[in-house]
Order: C-alpha cells, then sequence, then structure tokens
C-alpha cells in the first residue's frame, strides 16, 4: 500500500514500502474515462466465436492524474528531529523534564518525508537506539564516554581490535553504564558476530578514529594540519592508525593555506537541496578538486548518477595550477 | 456478459483496465445525471481500429500503449491501495464526425 506523507508547509511525496515519490499533478484538457475490464482487440481476437455485446462500466474519469517522480528520502528532518533532545546518559536530570522532543517509530513515519524502510535504514546509520519507545540520538559527550570506557578495556584486557568479547565487556562496564548502552556502542563502532557459542565484536578502527578527531576539531574553528595530525595520532587507542582519509565528509583540509589547516565540516550539516548544497560548499571555498567535494555530494546522488554528473550540472570547471577544480555557476554573494 | 477469457497480466490482485481519453467533454442527454448514463458503443475495426459512437457523433481513435503505466489508487483510511493498472489507452482526437442517416435525394 502507498501513503502520502508531509506536512502542510511541504510538498507532497508517495511513499512505498521501501521508496520515495515526489507528486505533481498534471492536468490535461482531455477527459480520461477508466474502464475496468475493457478489451483491446488482441484480447478479443483470442475469441472469435463470439459477437455478444459486452456491457463494461465506466468506473471513473478525471481531468488529471498524479505524476510521480522517484526522489532521494528527505532525511535531513529525521537528523533534526532526534538532536532536539540527545540521549546524555540515565544519570541526566533533562530526560525527567522534557517529554515533548521524543519520538516514537509511528511519530516519525507521520513527519518524516521517506518510505518506512528508508527511515530504519537511516536510523541505522545515524546509529540511534530505542529507549522506552523513543528513537534517540547519543549526545556526542555521552558517545565518547561510552566508547572510551569500551576503548580502555580492549587496552587493559589486552584484546585484539577484532575480537572484543560481549560478555566481558557487559560484566566489567555494567556498573559504570546501563547494559543496553554498553551493547549500543559496541553495536555502533563494531560488527557483531559469534565464534564458538560466544558473541564477539570487529570493531570499526577507522570509526574509532573518526570520533577521535571530531572530538579533537569541534573545540577549535581551525588547527594547524601537521599539529592536529600528531595530536590525534596520540589521542587514539593504541594500536590504531590515523589517516587523513578516514575523515572524509567529516574535515576539510587546506593546503593551500600556509601552514596547512583542517577544519570541522560535516556533510550531514549541510543543506539536503542540491542547489542549496552547492551554494553551501562554495561559499564555504571558491574552487574544488573533485576529491575534496566528492565526500559532500556523494549523497545527492540519485539512482545510477555520478559526481560527474551532479558536478556538470551545478558546477563549472577550469584549471588552477595543473589540476582540475569546480566553482559556482552562479555569482556566491 | 458472454464471459471472455483473456490474458490475466500485472500483480495479483490488481486488475487490467482501459483508458478511454476523449477531447473536450461529455455532457448528458438534457434531464439526465452522468451517472447511470451510456455513453456509446465502442467497436473495433478487423484491423483494430477503436471506434466511438457517441450519441449521432463517431469518432476514430488509436491505440496507445502508456509509456509509464497508470495505477488506480483505492482510498483504505490514511493509505492508498492500488486496485488496477492501466497499459493502454484508447485516444479519440479526430474531430467526432455526425453520422447522418438519410440523405434526401434532390427534388
Amino acid at each position: 500500500s502507498l501513503v502520502i506523507r508531509g506536512e502542510k508547509d511541504e510538498q507532497a511525496v508517495l511513499c512505498s514500502k521501501d521508496k520515495t515519490y515526489e507528486m505533481k499533478i498534471a492536468d490535461t484538457s482531455n477527459m480520461l474515462l477508466c474502464v475496468p475490464g475493457c478489451k483491446t482487440p488482441e484480447q478479443l481476437k483470442a475469441d472469435e466465436e463470439s459477437c455478444d455485446i459486452i456491457h463494461a462500466q465506466i468506473a471513473g474519469f478525471s481531468n488529471n492524474y498524479w505524476e510521480l517522480r522517484r526522489c532521494r528520502p528527505k532525511l535531513k528532518k529525521l537528523r533534526k528531529l532526534l538532536m532536539e533532545d540527545p540521549y546524555e546518559g540515565p544519570d541526566s536530570a533533562k530526560d525527567e523534564a522534557s517529554a515533548t522532543s521524543k519520538y516514537t517509530t509511528e511519530d516519525l513515519l507521520n513527519v518524516v518525508q521517506a518510505s518506512e524502510e528508508e527511515i530504519m535504514h537511516q536510523l541505522q546509520v545515524l546509529d540511534a537506539c530505542q529507549i522506552e519507545g523513543y528513537w534517540r540520538i547519543l549526545n556526542f559527550d555521552y558517545e565518547v564516554k561510552l566508547l572510551n570506557h569500551v576503548t580502555q578495556l580492549i587496552d587493559s584486557e589486552s584484546w585484539s581490535f577484532s575480537k572484543v568479547p560481549l560478555n566481558i565487556c557487559l560484566q566489567e562496564l555494567g556498573p559504570l553504564e546501563p547494559t543496553e548502552m554498553i551493547e549500543h556502542i559496541l553495536l555502533s563502532y563494531g560488527r557483531k558476530y559469534t565464534d564458538g557459542g560466544e558473541v564477539y565484536f570487529e570493531m570499526n578502527e577507522d570509526k574509532i578514529c573518526r570520533t577521535t578527531a571530531q572530538m579533537l576539531l569541534q573545540n577549535a574553528v581551525k588547527f594547524n594540519l601537521a599539529d592536529f595530525q600528531e595530536v590525534w595520532q596520540q589521542s587514539v587507542p593504541e594500536g590504531l592508525t590515523t589517516r587523513l582519509d578516514q575523515l572524509k565528509g567529516l574535515a576539510l583540509v587546506d593546503r593551500n593555506s600556509r601552514p596547512e589547516t583542517i577544519s570541522l565540516l560535516k556533510v550531514e550539516d549541510l543543506p539536503e537541496d542540491n542547489q542549496e548544497r552547492f551554494n553551501s560548499l562554495f561559499s564555504i571555498r571558491e574552487k574544488w578538486t573533485e576529491e575534496d567535494i566528492t565526500p559532500y555530494i556523494q549523497d545527492l546522488c540519485a539512482e545510477k548518477q555520478t559526481v560527474g554528473a551532479l558536478l556538470t550540472k551545478y558546477a563549472r570547471s577550469s584549471m588552477l595550477n595543473g589540476v582540475k577544480v569546480y566553482n559556482s555557476r552562479r555569482l556566491i554573494s | 456478459r458472454v464471459p471472455q477469457r483473456c490474458a490475466r497480466s500485472g500483480p495479483a490482485g490488481a486488475e487490467d483496465w482501459l483508458l478511454l481519453e476523449l477531447q473536450g467533454e461529455v455532457e448528458p442527454r438534457q434531464g439526465r445525471a452522468l451517472p447511470g448514463s451510456l455513453l456509446g458503443d465502442l467497436h473495433y475495426t478487423r484491423q483494430g481500429v477503436p471506434v466511438l459512437v457517441v450519441g449521432h457523433h463517431v469518432l476514430y481513435g488509436k491505440l496507445v500503449p502508456l509509456e509509464k503505466p497508470l495505477a488506480v489508487l483505492e482510498k483504505r483510511g490514511a493509505r492508498y491501495a492500488v486496485t488496477a493498472l492501466v497499459r493502454t489507452k484508447l485516444l479519440f482526437k479526430t474531430r467526432p464526425k455526425p453520422i447522418v442517416t438519410h440523405v434526401p435525394r434532390k427534388v
């Protein structure tokens, strides 16, 4: 079955179980009559014998119909809603007070313009969890706190990052944090598997490094790149190796400034609309290489659309010091 | 009235409907309402050309397979279910020709 979603100020979308479509009403000056079961000449040929009159009824008529165009699910709103009240942990007094900014699955289905499957998938991507029936995103500091508990335990137990036992984590960290939260952080940062009847997690080293970087970068507007790389490597758990490519879509490196710098730029903070996204990117930086801009426009690609196609449409290319760069097609104030 | 066998296509549960596209408007005879009134007779020539007789007009049309099929939706509560699919339309866009049944001989 299909459902139309959208609030009064939004353009309606039609959603199936797993896809989202933009809706437009198509008007025609002609009259469209729907006739159930009316036969075409092909279908009638099958029975040469009968010459009886078939009484067909016109079910209805119209001057317009709905035209659908598959579109990207409008998921930015989902994150926005969940960020209204990030979960700060069981000790936070906040949770008791505010009862309004929390959303159940049903609530989200009513206001997010996307299919159910697309919404559920995005909740997973956002590392959201259900607490008392409400979908919550973790407050960043609380997330880091939980992650640190795990990485410190990995260190003290000398475990391999690819074989972290669930039961011991729950046992050792249970006194410090709710078991659901311990399991949630392991699921967010690792891949669950069983071996010999026991549950283990293969930790996502890149993601751990990424979160560590975010923690460092969010405290300053810009960082001296060399300094940052040094501090970053020292800050990650023993045994992990930091690499700049782990920060795609999270941080932007400026190789043209002296000294070279790095700053926080999260793709999820940028506008969802294609033109607005490009306007935003070009106001941050006038000229972009394809390599630098790709992580910030990748999510705009429709099914079978490439980053190259997007750049052709929304940007203009030129050469700068032998490198192909892209800038805005229009004046950015 | 006479059951005609025809190939059933489309997803289980969704019937195949046909669309009749007419230029202009259809008006009921005086004093009648549109619902329940007879529109006219649809014929196909041996070549498969659809011919529609409406009142005292005859319209010639053509079978046009729809580039994008249309779905007929039925509202069920807050959701819509697909009850039928339309893959072909009978498009009538030539000018209706009046049917003249009696031409008086020149006296």
